[in-house]
């Protein structure tokens, strides 16, 4: 502003000798017009009291007298001149010397002056004495470095002591300034770089350029070290001889930190892109071409950075997507909602197809631009191939089980054989499967599991199957489960077979028993019919017989014989009799009928009916009975009894004597037949009273005759017991006891009087 | 039904032609008078026929044309025969039963012996 007033000053000047007065009165502004080499024209009031020359000193000579020694040495004058006509006006804060030598700080601005067709014609200087700013300046400038603290800034010698210290100072170094002040500026430097001899290096080159800067380790008094930014800048004084430096420190160790993990974590961030392998993790731009590419993306797509960045990333997708629009329709689903997500196929270089996961981020600048798209891309083939082989064995398992289940229910081995094969044809989709019989050899090339099975001369061996594709571990198991289900299915068979067997032999066994019951019903039936029939002729025979005797009998022998005949077939009628007994006995269908008599009376008849026959023995009868001993028994069963004992007792005692005796034990009777004949052999013992055994040929209870095997029926159909007590050669003693009132086993009957022979 | 009026007659009413002749011979030697028939039907006929009733009907039960107990259900339908006495005669183990259900005055087991037979016949006819 000033300037330009001057400029117009200076004008009007070249016009009007008045405005010339108006410049020469102007005292606080030097202000001379120069010629183009430099030299003074004119020179106002200002000048003379500023610079000390008067105008007839000054007019005519060079204005580079105004200038310092160095200044006049390095051309600054001229430079000036070079600058303002150049520029169209320079200007220059500096020393500049007075008439008497001193030097003052000015402010001067140099314009240049061109005539009507613009050529320069010289130039006008205005030149203002900033010392006393400058000292004011330096007063605050004092001041004011003094409380700066971000900043270490102190002054030093010409040789590098520090001469002041400020609060920052204090701050960064940690020495205070009575600590510091008059020390050597080394004593803020690393061991190293004062071997190096640095703090002097860098005096030299502030001294020599005026001006150095580095950024560098520097040691605080604990002996920590900060990383600074340190200017030094060489200080002259007033003539401009070198009177010290000044030094500004700043500690960068934060800001150098902060650069430092910043720098770091986006290398980290770059390494770790680069070398992440499973990932393809690259950026798009606004167009969707590959900007950046990583390892991973190029394990993944096949192609190198240098194939793809450029290219468009449609060259990922399948043709028809392509053709499709997909490519563009995801970049604008992740500009527009900032992210697009989907599992799919996706195209390597060598055209193979890969199932993906893709991620692609929109990339927005800090003012919310878009500046691309991030893409992360995962091949999730080998997680697709595992969930697939996952579903696939699933539902394999699920086939095998459902044959399994079918084997269960199928007893038939053939079908379950033949379901198998056509299962695994189903399942795996091979055409040639067989289930080998023991022996049989698979043809060459097929796959062969072995059929485990429970016997060692099971029907089938191996489950063989060929096919065109190699079969995997998956299909091998479903062959070996399948096996397993032929396996079970040849067991159960087997089982199943003997259960047949066991079940045919059962029937059998049962069809023998019905039969052996039948015969044995069938026998009973038949020597019951048997009986009968014997009887009716029996009957004739008998009668006549009879007649003839009781009609007064034949002459001897004649007579003899006919009683012969007489008994034989009375002999014959009991023997009948005793079959008819043994038939109802084994049909269950002994019957009795008790009454009221006194046994001793009933031994005491037998006893005399046999003693003929005992006479005709020469056995000797002897019978030990009590007066009386009433119950309640069948009558003519229990005659039955005594008359059986008796006859085997005068049988087989012949020649001694027969003891029959009767007692009363509570509430058991208790009938002892005993002789001292041949006696009973001990194996025959317990066949007598054996158990009656249907199964048992009739022979076995013919011998000792049927009468021992009715008499012990008899005792039991009254709840009595019978026994013998034999030795050979001594005799025998039968022991019947019957309970006093016996509940007879068989209901009674009728009245119906009973005559029987 | 025991007395003068049926003169000793007996019926015999038994298929076996032997044993029908034995009782019969057996019979007639102690002065009873035998009548015979080979089955019921018969015997039906013989007593319609007779003159006199008869003191007493051996019956054998099993007999063809017409057996013991049809022939027994008919001779107590008619009033003339039904209180003539009967006793059964058989070779079957049930007899005493058969005998209880036919309604018989006594039974005789086969084979019949000749002492059991006069006594059975004895109860039922005066002795002359």
């Amino acid at each position: 502003m000033e300037n330009h007033l001057v400029q117009d000053d200076l004008n009007a000047l070249r016009a009007s000798a008045e405005l010339r007065a108006v410049t020469d009165s102007i005292q606080d502004y030097a202000i001379a017009v120069l010629d183009p080499q430099g030299v003074v024209l004119t020179w106002n009031t200002g000048a003379r009291q500023i610079e000390g020359y008067g105008a007839e000193e000054i007019v005519g000579h060079g204005f580079d007298r105004l200038y310092t020694a160095e200044d006049r040495a390095a051309g600054r004058p001229q430079t000036l001149l070079t600058e303002a006509l150049r520029a169209g006006r320079a200007q220059d804060e500096g020393w500049r010397v007075r008439k008497d030598g001193s030097r003052f700080w000015a402010d001067e601005v140099i314009s240049p002056l061109r005539g009507a067709n613009g050529a320069v014609q010289g130039y006008v200087t205005v030149t203002r004495d900033l010392t006393r700013r400058r000292q004011d300046d330096e007063q605050r400038t004092t001041l004011t470095v003094a409380s700066v603290t971000d900043y270490a800034i102190f002054m030093l010698d010409a040789q590098g002591t520090i001469t002041t210290w400020n609060l920052g100072a204090e701050r960064a170094k940690g020495y205070r300034a009575d600590e510091a002040i008059g020390r050597d500026l080394s004593i803020f430097y690393t061991p190293e770089d004062k071997a190096a001899g640095k703090p002097l290096r860098l005096l030299r080159r502030a001294q020599d350029e005026g001006r150095v800067e580095d950024e560098g380790w520097r040691v605080r008094k604990d002996g920590s070290r900060f990383w600074a930014d340190v200017v030094i800048t060489r200080v002259n004084d007033a003539n401009g001889k070198l009177i010290g430096f000044t030094k500004v420190t700043r500690d960068l160790t934060e800001r150098r930190r902060a650069e430092e993990r910043l720098r770091q974590a986006d290398e980290w961030l770059r390494l770790m892109i680069e070398s992440v392998h499973d990932y393809a993790i690259f950026m798009l731009d606004r167009e969707g071409r590959v900007a950046t590419w990583n390892r991973g993306a190029e394990h993944i797509k096949g192609y190198t950075a240098q194939e793809i960045v450029g290219q468009h990333f449609s060259c990922f997708y399948l043709p028809e997507e392509v053709s499709a629009g997909k490519p563009e329709r995801d970049l604008e689903i992740a500009s527009s909602k900032g992210r697009f997500e989907e599992e799919g196929w996706r195209v390597r270089k060598d055209g193979s197809r890969f199932w993906a996961y893709v991620v692609l981020s929109a990339t927005r600048n800090r003012d919310g631009v878009l500046i691309g798209f991030a893409k992360i891309t995962r091949d999730l083939s080998e997680r697709k191939r595992a969930a697939e082989e996952m579903a696939e064995r699933a539902r394999q398992q699920s086939v095998a089980a459902e044959l399994g289940l079918y084997a269960l229910q199928t007893a038939q081995l053939d079908r379950v054989i033949e379901r198998s094969t056509q299962t695994v044809r189903e399942t795996l989709q091979i055409d040639d499967v067989r289930i080998l019989r023991a022996g049989e050899s698979p043809l060459p090339g097929a796959r062969t599991v072995r059929i485990h099975a429970p016997e060692p001369d099971a029907e089938y061996g191996f489950l063989a199957a060929s096919a065109s594709r190699p079969l995997t571990a998956n299909d091998v198991r479903f062959l070996q489960a399948i096996a397993n289900v032929v396996a079970i299915a040849m067991a159960r068979s087997q089982s199943e077979e003997q259960l047949r067997l066991a079940e045919r032999e059962a029937v059998e066994a049962r069809g023998r028993s019905v039969r052996i019951q039948e015969a044995l019903l069938e026998r009973d039936e038949f020597i019951s019919v048997a009986a009968h029939e014997l009887r009716t002729p029996l009957t004739a025979l008998q009668l006549k017989l009879q007649g003839l005797e009781s009609s007064g009998g034949l002459p001897p022998p004649k007579g003899e014989r006919l009683g012969a005949a007489v008994r034989q077939t009375e002999r014959l009628a009991r023997l009948i009799d005793r079959l008819l007994d043994v038939s109802r006995i084994a049909q269950g269908r002994v019957e009795m009928t008790p009454e009221i008599f006194d046994l001793a009376v009933l031994v005491r008849q037998v006893a005399e009916d046999f003693r003929e026959p005992a006479t005709q023995a020469r056995a000797v009868l002897e019978l030990q009975l009590p007066e009386k001993v009433e119950g309640s028994w069948d009558r003519l069963r229990i005659e039955q009894v005594l008359v059986n004992l008796l006859s085997n007792a005068v049988k087989y005692g012949t020649g001694k004597p027969i003891t029959v005796k009767l007692e009363e034990v509570g509430d058991v009777v208790r009938l002892c037949v005993a002789d001292r004949g041949i006696g009973i052999a001990p194996d025959d013992v317990d066949r007598i009273f054996g158990r009656f055994q249907r199964a048992a040929p009739i022979r076995n209870y013919g011998g000792m005759g049927l009468g021992l095997y009715i008499t012990r029926h008899i005792v039991e159909a009254h709840r009595g017991t019978i026994s013998v007590d034999s030795k050979p050669g001594e005799g025998s003693t039968f022991v019947v006891e019957l309970p006093r009132l016996s509940a007879p086993a068989a209901a009674g009957r009728g009245n119906v009087s009973r005559a029987r022979a | 039904m025991t007395g003068p009026s049926c003169g000793r007659t007996v019926l015999i009413v038994e298929d076996d032609a032997d044993t029908r002749m034995a009782l019969a011979e057996v019979l007639q030697d102690v002065n009873y008078r035998p009548l015979h028939a080979a089955n019921g039907a018969a015997a039906l006929q013989e007593l319609r026929a007779a003159t006199t009733a008869p003191c007493v009907i051996l019956l054998d039960v099993m007999m063809p044309i017409m057996d013991g107990k049809t022939f027994r259900a008919e001779q107590q339908k008619d009033p003339a025969l039904s209180e003539i006495p009967v006793v059964v005669l058989s070779a079957h183990a049930d007899l005493d039963s058969a005998a209880e259900q036919m309604q018989a005055a006594g039974f005789l087991r086969k084979p019949v012996e000749l002492s059991a037979l006069l006594a059975t016949v004895a109860q039922f006819c005066a002795q002359d």
